[in-house]
């Protein structure tokens, strides 16, 4: 290789703003698993809901779920790649501001999520509930993250690009576009909005956005973490470039069509939900390929495995990652699914990934930055120790007892008796069954974070020891014009290029898989047999929304003999056209409600939400009583109605002008119907009615009502 | 080892492992017969599928029978402290929650009076309404979830309780029927 004889070049990094993402990353790594306990704990013991709004489960999961993912490991990619960006390009940041608005603009958005999510401003969509003026925010700070990013590629000191860059630059490209596409939606008030996508539409949009969340930004993100911070610390040559090479295409084209195994067995047309399984299945080997690539880096450096806790975490770290990484193709078989889906188990298996890979990523991350980014030596190794036994027994207990809960649970829902009857029919059976395995899972809940308490104070005690903080200043060779290579290798020095290839590569599954699902939609909603809900029936379907109840309640019957016999006829794409957004939820903490209108009496389900045990003795649902204080807010509705009609809901003009006495009238009935029943008084301009008429309504809304004891099965 | 190096950071060029090799082609073709069974080959849909196992499920409830509940085997149960017991357990179970636990009506109508809604108040009549329901009032069907056993023993305790004047009973709902 003729390499151009240059100078060496003197260049001082930017570590300041990786020490403010790294603390960033570990006080929200607090908030998040401190969240997730109290919901871990709330399951176990409904009490702990306390009866306060902004603190019961439905609102505290999206809370949980949003820090874990944006605030803990966001903060920490952020650490690490403005960390090994600088040093594999041989070059401080293209713009120290940039990088400040990047941090300030990232954690303001985390600070407005804390804020909005315990009040109830939410989407409704998985990983995506946060409202629309902070979705503009997380866009705009993701295209300075971006330009800086991509500034600092072009004005680097080396050729080539080393494959940690490689997936940094697909998770940019990637997010941008997912986030985008899942977050355009039709404000109605300052800080709420409707999405324009609907029904099916939604379901495969949520789930393209919400699987390849994982896929883009706690996978090729901790990946490119790995690819860097592994070899540093075991001070080993990466075991071979041409399996980085072809795990990394393989898994960028790939990982993008997975979704719909999010939806299997739904009213999504078969044809995705068989693409989603297949491409699942094939992604097994790519995943696979980072993590063998990463243990066998470490061949001749296993003793480091016993004395040093960063290889430790790292090690357990991709043992985690091969192991959810092939559950997740497993899962992704239909007949697995049919088991594990809507059950603890799917939230076991997101927890080996997030609690294995990207929690031990990030402290290994953390265990490696700290020291040198502040100049001085671990407080204690000892300690770190102690964080790896409490934080491994912890994510062991917590993913065996939520495995063990899910497979319990899923296949007690499908039993069935030899004389055609469920076996378990009362859904609170099956729930009271798994109770001691929540305590268990919260237990190791418990233990994970007590080892993060112990990576703290050691983290505390080795930066007050600290002398000496200062950026990191190197000499450089400049190689940024030595000779192309061929093949892949000139390909790693053609930064624009490559993104194109990267973002090609996602965007053909994309388009594929979604494109006839959205045209497909204009053409049911021209036969569609469906009535709109009414003006009353949108105002309880936002309470739903607002108090989270798709976290632990599905609307999708799935086409299986135990669903039909527990629920009713299989849900149809028809039925849930003029949902913005979807429902059909992703987990049965309660039981399914696509058909529970007309089910109960309005009396029931008001003293259900104000005391579900007054009617399921042993339910573990927290008590809605504020419901019966709150008023509706009827004056929104016309608004709110004319955006769902602008967005095509074949709401009249009336309708839209007379919405909000549509549903005083409507409120006025139900009232009077639960007081008929024996239920109290004036209860007609309260949230509750609201909220009834939405559960009254649901399943109930076809043209032609179907007979309720007759299944009707589509061809 | 690859001629490069990015921070002090050096790479082998190790072949790929021949069974993650396979692994990933075997996954492929798998794929791609699958994909070609179940969307164009004979492989059957989701539906068909669930049309066959309602056919066993049919074929089963038909082998149950239809029970049709007559007054005088009921009549006959009466007697047994084991069906009364089963009975109370049921409706504890099942019904308490709307019915009340002391059968005094709460969300449904009080059990014990002389007041029916739905039928005369007779044991045969109050089988159906348990298994039928009432579903446009609220009342669920519970022939799917009962056994007929259960059936039985439930209808046999709430007749069992006939005039206990429970407290805080719901009052009187429906017509009232003289001679039972």
């Amino acid at each position: 290789m003729n390499e151009t004889i240059s100078r060496l070049e003197e260049v001082t990094y930017d570590d300041a703003i990786v020490r403010k993402f790294l603390l960033a990353c570990m006080v929200f790594a607090g908030v998040a698993f401190a969240a997730g306990l109290l919901a871990a704990l709330q399951l176990a013991f409904f009490p702990l809901n306390m009866e306060l709004p902004w603190l019961t489960f439905g609102r505290l999961r999206p809370l949980h779920t949003n820090a874990a993912i944006f605030a803990f490991a966001g903060n920490a990619i952020f650490a690490g790649i403005y960390h090994s960006t600088q040093r594999l390009l041989k070059t401080r940041m293209y713009s120290d501001r940039l990088s400040a608005i990047h941090f300030w603009g990232w954690q303001l958005i985390i600070v407005a999520a804390a804020i909005s999510l315990p009040l109830g401003f939410s989407q409704g969509k998985e990983y995506a509930e946060l409202e629309w003026p902070i979705d503009i925010a997380i866009t705009l700070i993701w295209v300075i993250f971006a330009v800086n990013f991509f500034g600092t590629l072009a004005i680097r000191r080396e050729k080539h690009m080393y494959v940690a860059l490689w997936f940094y630059i697909a998770t940019i490209v990637t997010v941008a576009v997912l986030h985008i596409v899942n977050s355009i939606e039709i404000p109605w008030s300052y800080m709420n909005s409707y999405p324009v996508w609907a029904g099916v539409q939604d379901a495969l949009v949520q789930w393209w956005y919400g699987h390849n969340a994982v896929a883009f930004f706690l996978t090729t993100p901790f990946l490119g973490l790995m690819y860097y911070y592994l070899p540093k610390a075991a001070n080993r040559p990466v075991y071979s470039y041409r399996l980085s090479i072809i795990h990394f295409w393989g898994l960028v084209f790939i990982y993008i069509w997975a979704g719909p195994h999010h939806l299997l067995y739904t009213s999504l047309p078969e044809w995705a939900q068989t693409l989603g399984m297949i491409f699942s299945i094939m992604l097994w080997a790519p995943s696979w390929g980072g993590m063998i690539n990463g243990l066998l880096t470490l061949r001749g450096a296993w003793h480091l495995l016993r004395t040093d806790p960063i290889i430790k975490f790292m090690v357990a770290a991709l043992t985690f990652y091969g192991m959810a990484t092939f559950e997740g193709p497993l899962l992704s078989i239909k007949s697995v699914s049919a088991i594990g889906h809507y059950t603890d188990w799917i939230v076991g298996h997101v927890h080996a990934g997030a609690l294995g890979w990207n929690g031990f990523l990030s402290f290994a991350m953390i265990y490696y930055l700290v020291p040198k980014l502040w100049k001085t030596k671990l407080y204690s190794d000892r300690l770190a120790n102690v964080h790896f036994w409490l934080g491994f027994l912890g994510i062991v207990l917590y993913y065996v007892s939520m495995v063990a809960a899910g497979i319990t649970q899923g296949l007690m829902w499908k039993a069935i008796g030899p004389e055609g009857q469920l076996v378990y029919p009362d859904f609170v059976e099956t729930v009271v069954r798994i109770v001691p395995l929540y305590w268990a899972r919260a237990l190791g809940g418990a233990f994970f974070l007590g080892g993060f308490m112990v990576m703290c104070y050691n983290v505390y005690r080795t930066i007050a020891a600290s002398t000496e903080v200062s950026n990191e200043t190197v000499r450089v060779r400049n190689t940024r014009y030595s000779s192309a290579g061929e093949g892949h290798r000139a390909l790693e020095g053609m930064v624009t290029v490559f993104s194109v290839l990267s973002l090609i590569a996602i965007l053909v599954g994309s388009v594929i898989e979604i494109y006839p699902t959205l045209s497909l939609h204009s053409y049911i909603a021209k036969t569609a047999n469906i009535d709109p809900y009414s003006p009353l029936e949108i105002a309880g379907r936002d309470i739903y929304i607002r108090e989270g109840c798709y976290v632990c309640h599905s609307q999708q019957i799935r086409p299986m003999v135990s669903e039909v016999l527990r629920y009713g006829s299989p849900s149809t794409m028809e039925e849930s056209i003029y949902d913005h957004p979807f429902q059909w939820g992703s987990k049965r903490t309660g039981p399914d409600l696509a058909r529970v209108g007309k089910k109960y009496p309005d009396l029931w389900h008001f003293r259900h939400m104000v005391d579900p045990r007054s009617v399921v003795e042993k339910s573990i649902m927290p008590s809605y009583s504020w419901l019966v204080k709150d008023k509706t807010d009827f004056l929104s509705l016309r608004k709110k109605v004319s955006v769902l009609r602008n967005l095509g809901v074949p709401y009249s003009p009336e309708q839209v002008a007379q919405a909000d006495r549509l549903a005083e009238e409507q409120a006025k009935s139900v009232a009077q119907a639960i007081h008929d029943q024996g239920g109290p008084e004036g209860l007609e301009r309260r949230e509750i009615v609201a909220l009834i008429a939405y559960l009254q309504a649901l399943g109930q809304k076809e043209k032609q009502p179907r007979p309720t004891d007759q299944v009707t099965v589509k061809e | 080892m690859e001629d490069h190096e990015y921070d002090g950071i050096q790479e082998l060029d190790n072949p790929l492992p021949n069974w993650w090799l396979l692994t990933f082609l075997g996954t492929i073709i798998f794929a791609y017969l699958y994909y070609l069974h179940y969307e164009s080959g004979s492989g059957p849909t989701i539906n068909q599928e669930l049309k066959a196992d309602l056919a066993v499920i049919e074929a089963a409830k038909a082998k149950r029978g239809t029970k049709s509940d007559s007054e005088e085997e009921l009549q006959k149960l009466l007697a047994s402290a084991a069906v009364l017991n089963e009975g109370k357990a049921v409706f504890q179970g099942k019904c308490a929650a709307c019915h009340g636990a002391d059968l005094q009506g709460v969300i449904g109508p009080d059990l014990t009076d002389d007041y029916w809604l739905h039928g005369q108040g007779k044991l045969a009549d109050i089988a159906t309404i348990v298994r039928k329901g009432v579903v446009e009032k609220g009342m669920p069907p519970w022939d799917g979830q009962l056994k007929d056993a259960e059936v039985s023993a439930v209808t046999v305790y709430i007749v069992s309780k006939r005039g206990s004047h429970p407290a805080n009973s719901k009052g009187p709902q429906g017509e009232k029927i003289v001679s039972n």
